[in-house]
């Protein structure tokens, strides 16, 4: 082991020093030896253990062999760590590759893919796993994890048409035109990305190119939902596309709603979508009361409204929604939006939507 | 079988002290741990903290040498050999110098030995051994201790031939092991002093006698006996004499002294410029009055051979501590003997004291120990010292630790060697 652990270091080493390469190709030929289970043909263990031994040979020779130990133990974690780092790599390469994030299980800390709010994995990680000493369990659901990933390789290639995802009862934020292509967006109406990508649709003019719709889609927390109204909201929502108000605005009461959610703001500044995510059930519901009549809806309408809302019907949608979501379009990332052949898994900018 | 496994209680220390009171030059008791004050000039280059005990590889040039090799390169650094300049005269003087003071340290004379320069001693018996002619010998015969560069080519030499090889063993005190009868018209090839423990071929003028007597013919390799031990080559009637100038206080060279007769008997194949007087399309004429040159093809490393001059000249007047080399190294090989027989632990493969002293500790790597020590500023080899048939084949020894002495080793530098040696093996134990 420690002709392998001191070939990765001497590889490290020789990457900025050129006089460190030639040890590196020794430790290569003893390296490849024994990881194909022969016996290193050449004393350069000995030698380099021992030059790092004769400092402390000349002062204690008796730390000599504790020490030799030691360095043993240290060539096992660099060679443990440089697998295990060399395996994260790939993962996190494949995961960037597959899912715009390099960390599948909370997209949002990793930085290198477009900024969003992640779907957060439930399955406990390696080292919870490991901490609850259900070794089987974590090195199986990591690569159950990664198996996964490697699986969803070919979506990455396939050409993506919004219509084969379209929820039930979807709407358009404009009048639909045959003549224009589909997209389709998955949106949590609390998430902050989502209200960014509203906008950015807004300045690029996509709604003008694009037949939108979109799938609500309130992101799971730990207890409860990541955002406390989303749920709600997306009741609202999907209550208005089962019960269509024909307000005659032209635009569906549903994005009628989101597009309040996502631009507008309170007297004093504040955006609704962050009032919304601030308030407790009973006061969110007040406002988007509110909003329904604002938009036109009278009294009986609301009440239809809120009781669909509360229907098996809507929770029946919300459920085959999340369906859609995390098994067909297998996105990790909200806001994710299907246009032009691609998936695009989270934010997209301005330019980027033209 | 061999050597001494030690396991007294006296300490190194307690020995290097009885030893001071009695060894001491210039009334100067030396302690484990001096720095040395006394070692020659010609090597002030070693510093204080250098200990230099390889020199059984390769000696310490000293300042003489050194300056003799720069003189040349600096003021006549030009061909030797047929030249009609001043500066070419000029090494062909130096060299023929060179070649007189050879045969003078060894005894011998022009009119019945010549001097050939090579590359190194194991090259200087390849060209004597790969140039024997057919049917001449009825077999060869060598020691079980060479070096490789004995070893080897009489193996490869034998199969040429067609002839049998016989493996003599060496007594402990270095005499070969034979019966008069096994010399007839034999080709005796063996060294005068081991590099493994420096004894040396007690019996050689004997050998010589008999070999003579039945036909035979003896080579010498000398490599480890021309810096401290030339007095047993000389005039012993050896009919060749191969040794390395770089291991007696020369650059990097090889010499061959050898009897007229031999070189005569020579099937000379490896040939080139130099050796001929003319050439025709299909033939040519070797140099005649330079039988030397028979094993001289090409360019000699002219430098190299004035340094030996330098070398053989600094030898003959140099006095370390106001006595003779001989005497010098006697008693320090005595000393770093004595030093490492009392540490427990260390198993010599020496019998007596002598320059080279080999050397393992059972349970502990030598290469390692060579490491350890280096840090210590105590350079020492470790290994088989090209002698795996004897050590590693036939002994099954371990790889050894060598510890190899010079005119340049002082009583300081003995002293903390053993000092050092000591103190690594009671820790590491």
């Amino acid at each position: 082991m420690f002709c392998i652990a001191a070939f990765i270091v001497l590889l490290v080493m020789g990457a900025v020093s050129a006089k460190y390469r030639r040890f590196a190709r020794i430790a290569w030929g003893c390296a490849v030896r024994r990881v194909t289970f022969r016996p290193c043909d050449t004393t350069f263990k000995q030698d380099l253990k021992d030059h790092l031994l004769a400092p402390i040979a000349v002062r204690t020779p008796r730390l000599v062999k504790p020490a030799s130990v030691g360095l043993e133990v240290v060539a096992w974690l660099v060679i443990l760590t440089t697998v295990w780092s060399g395996y994260t790599v790939v993962k996190s390469g494949l995961n960037l590759y597959v899912y715009g994030t390099c960390n599948k299980e909370n997209a949002e800390s990793c930085t290198l893919g477009a900024e969003a709010c992640a779907i957060p994995d439930q399955t406990p990680t390696f080292w919870g796993s490991i901490a609850e000493f259900d070794v089987i369990g974590a090195f199986g659901n990591e690569f159950s994890s990664l198996g996964e990933t490697i699986s969803q390789i070919p979506t990455r290639m396939q050409n993506w048409d919004a219509t084969e995802y379209l929820p039930a009862n979807e709407t358009y934020l404009t009048t639909f035109d045959e003549a224009k292509p589909t997209a389709l967006e998955v949106i949590d109406p609390g998430c902050q990305f989502c209200r960014q990508l509203f906008a950015n649709i807004e300045e690029a003019g996509f709604e003008n190119e694009y037949n939108l719709t979109y799938v609500p889609y309130p992101i799971e927390g730990e207890d409860g939902y990541k955002f406390p109204n989303s749920l709600l909201v997306t009741q609202y929502l999907e209550a208005l596309r089962v019960s269509p108000v024909d307000d005659g605005a032209g635009t569906p009461v549903d994005w009628q709603v989101l597009e309040r959610i996502f631009t507008g703001e309170t007297d004093n500044g504040v955006p609704f979508q962050s009032r919304i995510n601030g308030l407790d059930t009973d006061a969110a519901t007040a406002l988007l009361d509110g909003w329904l009549t604002e938009f036109g809806l009278d009294a009986d309408e609301v009440a239809t409204i809120k009781s669909v809302a509360a229907s098996d019907e809507v929770a029946d949608i919300i459920a085959s929604n999340k369906e859609l979501v995390e098994d067909e379009i297998h996105t990790v990332k909200v806001p994710t939006i299907i246009f032009d052949g691609r998936r695009h898994d989270g934010l997209v900018d301005v330019d980027g939507l033209k | 079988m061999f050597g001494r496994h030690n396991s007294a209680p006296r300490t190194p220390e307690r020995a290097a002290s009885a030893r001071a009171s009695r060894t001491a030059p210039h009334g100067r008791a030396a302690r484990a741990g001096d720095i040395a004050t006394d070692r020659l000039a010609d090597f002030a280059y070693l510093a204080d903290t250098e200990i230099y005990l390889d020199a059984a590889c390769q000696s310490l040039r000293p300042a003489p040498v050194i300056r003799a090799v720069t003189d040349y390169y600096e003021t006549y650094n030009a061909c030797g050999g047929r030249v009609k300049y001043a500066w070419g005269k000029k090494v062909d003087e130096q060299v023929a110098a060179t070649r007189r003071a050879v045969l003078s340290l060894l005894g011998l004379s022009a009119r019945t030995h010549a001097v050939s320069f090579t590359l190194n001693t194991t090259y200087g018996i390849n060209l004597l051994l790969q140039q024997l002619p057919q049917g001449r010998y009825s077999r060869i015969i060598t020691s079980r201790i060479e070096h490789n560069s004995v070893f080897l080519p009489t193996i490869t030499a034998a199969r040429r031939l067609g002839i049998d090889r016989v493996v003599l063993d060496r007594a402990p005190d270095g005499a070969l092991e034979y019966s008069p009868t096994m010399l007839d018209g034999a080709l005796v090839v063996v060294s005068a002093a081991s590099n493994i423990d420096g004894r040396q071929l007690t019996n050689l003028t004997e050998l010589v006698a008999d070999a003579h007597q039945r036909g035979g013919t003896v080579i010498l390799d000398a490599a480890q006996a021309m810096a401290h031990g030339s007095a047993l080559l000389r005039a012993t009637g050896a009919d060749a004499i191969c040794f390395s100038a770089h291991k007696m206080y020369g650059a990097s060279l090889g010499v061959v002294v050898s009897t007229l007769d031999l070189l005569a008997s020579l099937d000379i194949s490896f040939i080139g410029g130099g050796m001929v007087s003319d050439v025709r399309e299909t033939s040519f004429d070797l140099v005649t009055g330079d039988p030397g040159s028979l094993l001289e093809p090409g360019l000699q490393a002219w430098g190299e051979i004035i340094a030996l001059g330098a070398a053989v000249s600094w030898m003959g007047t140099v006095r370390p501590g106001g006595q003779s080399p001989t005497a010098h190294v006697t008693q320090m090989s005595e000393r770093l003997f004595d030093g490492l027989a009392a540490i427990p632990g260390l198993t010599l493969v020496n019998t007596t004291a002598a320059p080279v002293i080999s050397m393992y500790a059972p349970g502990q790597d030598s290469h390692r120990l060579a490491v350890f020590l280096s840090q210590s500023g105590i350079m020492a080899r470790s290994g088989y010292f090209c002698a795996h048939h004897y050590l590693k084949d036939h002994l099954a020894l371990p790889p050894l630790l060598r510890l190899s002495l010079g005119l340049h080793t002082t009583e300081s530098d003995i002293d903390r060697t053993s000092a050092a040696l000591a103190r690594l093996l009671k820790g590491l134990s």
